[in-house]
């Protein structure tokens, strides 16, 4: 199930308890930990909503990590779904524990060969004390694929998730982000990067629930949308009662390259406490033109200027993936999409 | 904690809650029935596509479902509402021949102050009924008609129908069929070509009778170049029945007209308000809205505005002030459905003592609507911890060469504000009343001078003894 590189990195990765996750069930019960937690929540209907429709689907097989306390492990751990496939299903059900002061990297990369497969993808994270879980989600499946995952964090006294999340690739896909700020200066940082060519329809879905007093979190969407794609962007940012000096930003900036897109955005707020700190932002138009024109002053051609100004926009998100050549091959296929 | 702090709770309510003692001569017509529809009709001698028109909404009302979303309106029990009261007064144009009881309950409400020389005319409506109307000489000459919906239907029949539920029809929600089943009184504003209303035209609308739904329509054409500002204000007596105000507002702005549309509602805190407002503006016309919800226990209102012609513009401007058991769900939608077209929406809510403020918007950008700006500004006000405070505007765009900036925020009074007000001698509470009233500035300065004095008044009494 898990990649051999990783047998062969063992020594990185000395302590980490990986077991295979088969029909939904965990080898040792105990480390059923992260389902009870998940499942454990009260009254919460978003969460409840996404679970409830993936329990089917997504129950399937995965990896279960779990960092003990205290470890640090700095070399991302790629988590490998190959062997999911399922005559044209791809199911991959992960569940993630980091347990107090510990840290993780890992990195998922979706894609096929010209094959048409339906994937859907559910990770589940436990952030304990004090650790910190960077969770990098690559998609870049073909453009005949559909894409359905969903992204579910709780995080504890002082624990920090980043998400950094590419959407490339998939003719639909629908990709829901939860996180729950359980307690004291719990935190979340996402990312998400899109990009929309072709027919391609996004539909993303971003939410942080402040539960914990000053918890804090910070959505940040950039994406850019041509020809015929479409895409709807819905961040919802909660901040509960007793959340009290919660601070949340939400940010989306989505470049129109063509009269052919349609691009919806709905950035909620959502407030029960007042002192809190709550702001969303969303700017959507064509490429600035001074930008456009004094690059082309200095020769360049026209693409070429939209294409470095994309670049810019998308670099400081790209810069945070670990590894080398996933990175430089992410980049490069946003730049042939920009030919 | 100053000395004139006033528990809210405790605040006489009793100038804007005042019942009078009518003689109500249709009282007894509970529930909607084909039948009642058509002796409304008759009594109002309408012509027979209006009695058609009623009977048609009343069958879409009954076979379309409440709406699933916002505001929980279980409690509205629609059977219960009287729909339609006429008060013992009939039109009058003299303030002298306007019986003495409601008289007073409009000089309680300030009436007459707003009346005088500097006000165009007054259509109040006492109930279902329009009992004042009054417009200056000179406007008349110039061909402008402000008069009530019901004088209008039978002396400019023809403008009516050709604009009558144009813009909202029937079958746009519920509610609106409801409207257009039962509708009674309303203003009807029509301004001839190139005419300038220079002194804004006023209607006060007011609710008596326990159980008495308001159902009024206001119409207002703007012919090419003209200009005018329309001042709306509510108000309600406090009853156990649950009121429901179901009014609408169409507006109509041609080539190159301008319009300015006030509202201050302030409805007494059992009413269910879901007014429904809609403006076309066609080229280079613009509109204004100028909106103040206050008071009221459940409001749904989301003035809309379709710019519908090369460059024409839509101004929004908003302030939503929810207390004690209220729910506010209010908001602007602007729809972009030509080129260089523009909308500015700035929206602000205040939420204290356990109220609730929603801001739900809409900006939609159709594929023709190339070169079109827009920017969306809310923020929101928590005064405290029971309250809730929620945005969620929509942007649906589909097409690529467009400005769309869109902005929220929502926090309490910075403690640092206080702090810096509190170091150069101001006490707390009055630093936080100053801060409030800074918060709904840009609302206040776009007012008629009696009506922000209103606006200031409303929110000293809110706001006196119940922050910190």
């Amino acid at each position: 199930m898990y990649r051999k590189e990783y047998l062969e990195k063992k020594s990185m990765f000395d302590g980490l308890i990986v077991e295979n996750v088969i029909d939904g069930n965990v080898a040792e019960s105990k480390l059923n930990e992260i389902i009870e937690k998940f499942d454990a929540i009260e009254d919460n209907k978003e969460l409840k909503n996404i679970l409830e429709s993936k329990k089917q689907d997504f129950f399937k097989n995965g990896v279960f990590i779990k960092a003990p306390a205290g470890k640090k492990y700095e070399t991302p751990f790629e988590l490998n779904y190959d062997k999911n496939y399922d005559n044209n299903e791809l199911n991959d059900n992960n569940l993630i524990v980091a347990e107090a002061n510990s840290e993780l990297n890992l990195v998922v990369d979706y894609k096929n060969n010209d094959k048409e497969v339906v994937h859907k993808g559910l990770n589940r994270i436990l952030v304990k004390e004090n650790a910190v879980v960077n969770f990098i989600k690559v998609q870049r499946l073909n453009d005949k694929s559909q894409n359905y995952d969903a992204n579910l964090s709780i995080v504890e006294n002082s624990g920090k998730i980043n998400w950094i999340s590419i959407e490339l690739g998939a003719k639909e896909t629908t990709a829901s982000n939860f996180n729950l700020l359980e307690s004291e200066r719990s935190q979340a940082d996402i990312k998400t990067i899109y990009f929309g060519d072709g027919e391609r329809k996004l539909d993303l879905n971003y939410t942080v629930q402040h539960f914990g007093r000053h918890s804090k979190s910070d959505i940040e969407s950039r994406g850019v949308l041509k020809d015929k794609a479409q895409k709807v962007f819905r961040g919802n940012l909660h901040f509960k009662k007793e959340a009290k000096e919660a601070d949340g930003s939400e940010k989306e900036h989505v470049l129109l390259m063509d009269k052919t897109v349609e691009s919806d955005s709905i950035p909620a707020l959502f407030t029960e406490e007042d002192n809190v700190q709550g702001e969303h932002a969303v700017s959507a138009g064509q490429i600035d033109e001074n930008s456009l024109f004094y690059l082309m002053s200095r020769g360049f051609t026209e693409v070429e200027a939209k294409k470095l100004l994309v670049e810019a926009a998308f670099n400081p998100i790209f810069d945070q993936i670990p590894l080398n050549d996933l990175k430089g091959s992410v980049m490069n296929e946003v730049k042939r999409k920009l030919e | 904690m100053s000395e004139n702090q006033v528990d809210l709770n405790e605040i006489d309510r009793s100038i804007h809650d005042t019942k009078n003692d009518s003689d109500y001569s249709n009282r007894a017509k509970i529930g909607l029935t084909p039948k009642i529809i058509r002796e409304i009709s008759e009594e109002k001698n309408e012509p027979e596509w209006m009695t058609n028109f009623r009977l048609k909404a009343l069958d879409i009302y009954q076979n379309k479902p409440i709406p699933d979303w916002g505001a929980d309106i279980s409690d509205l029990d629609m059977d219960e509402i009287l729909t339609y009261i006429k008060g013992e007064g009939e039109i009058q144009n003299d303030w002298e021949e306007v019986p003495e009881d409601i008289k007073n309950t409009f000089d309680s409400l300030g009436i007459p102050e707003a009346e005088k020389e500097s006000l165009a005319g007054v259509g109040a409506q006492y109930d279902s009924e329009v009992v004042y109307q009054n417009l200056k000489e000179d406007l008349v000459e110039q061909g402008v008609i402000f008069m009530d919906m019901e004088r209008a239907l039978k002396e400019h029949e023809d403008i009516v129908k050709e604009h009558f539920m144009q813009l909202v029809p029937p079958n746009d929600h519920k509610f609106a069929a409801l409207h257009g089943a039962v509708w009674s009184g309303g203003s009807f504003v029509y301004v001839p070509k190139n005419v300038e209303v220079d002194i804004p035209l006023q209607s006060y609308f007011r609710l008596n009778a326990a159980g008495a739904g308001q159902f009024e329509h206001t119409l207002i054409i703007l012919e090419e170049g003209s200009k005018a500002h329309f001042i709306e204000g509510c108000s309600a007596p406090k009853y156990s029945v649950n009121n429901l105000h179901a009014g609408t507002v169409e507006l109509f702005v041609k080539e190159g007209a301008e319009l300015r549309y006030s509202t201050i509602e302030n409805w007494s805190k059992n009413m269910y308000n879901l007014n429904t407002k809609r403006a076309i503006v066609e080229k280079d016309g613009l509109i204004e809205w100028v909106s103040g919800s206050f008071g009221s226990k459940v409001s749904m209102l989301y003035p809309m505005s379709i710019l519908n012609g090369k460059g024409a513009r839509a101004e929004y401007t908003g302030i939503t002030f929810a207390a004690e058991d209220q729910y506010l769900d209010t908001g602007a939608k602007v729809v972009h459905a030509a080129p260089h077209t523009s909308s500015n929406i700035n929206a602000r809510s205040i939420a204290k003592g356990g109220g609730h403020a929603f801001y739900r918007g809409l900006l939609k950008v159709t594929d023709s609507a190339d070169h079109s700006k827009s920017t969306v500004s809310c923020e929101s006000l928590m005064l405290d911890n029971e309250s809730k405070s929620d945005t969620v505007p929509v942007m649906d765009l589909n097409t690529d060469d467009i400005d769309i900036g869109h902005e929220a925020k929502v926090g309490r009074i910075s403690e640092e504000a206080i702090f810096y007000l509190m170091s150069r001698g101001i006490s707390e509470e009055e630093a936080k009343a100053m801060i409030v009233r800074g918060f709904v500035e840009p609302i206040a300065k776009e007012l008629p001078l009696e009506y922000a004095v209103e606006l200031n008044n409303l929110i000293n009494m809110e706001l006196e003894g119940s922050i910190g």
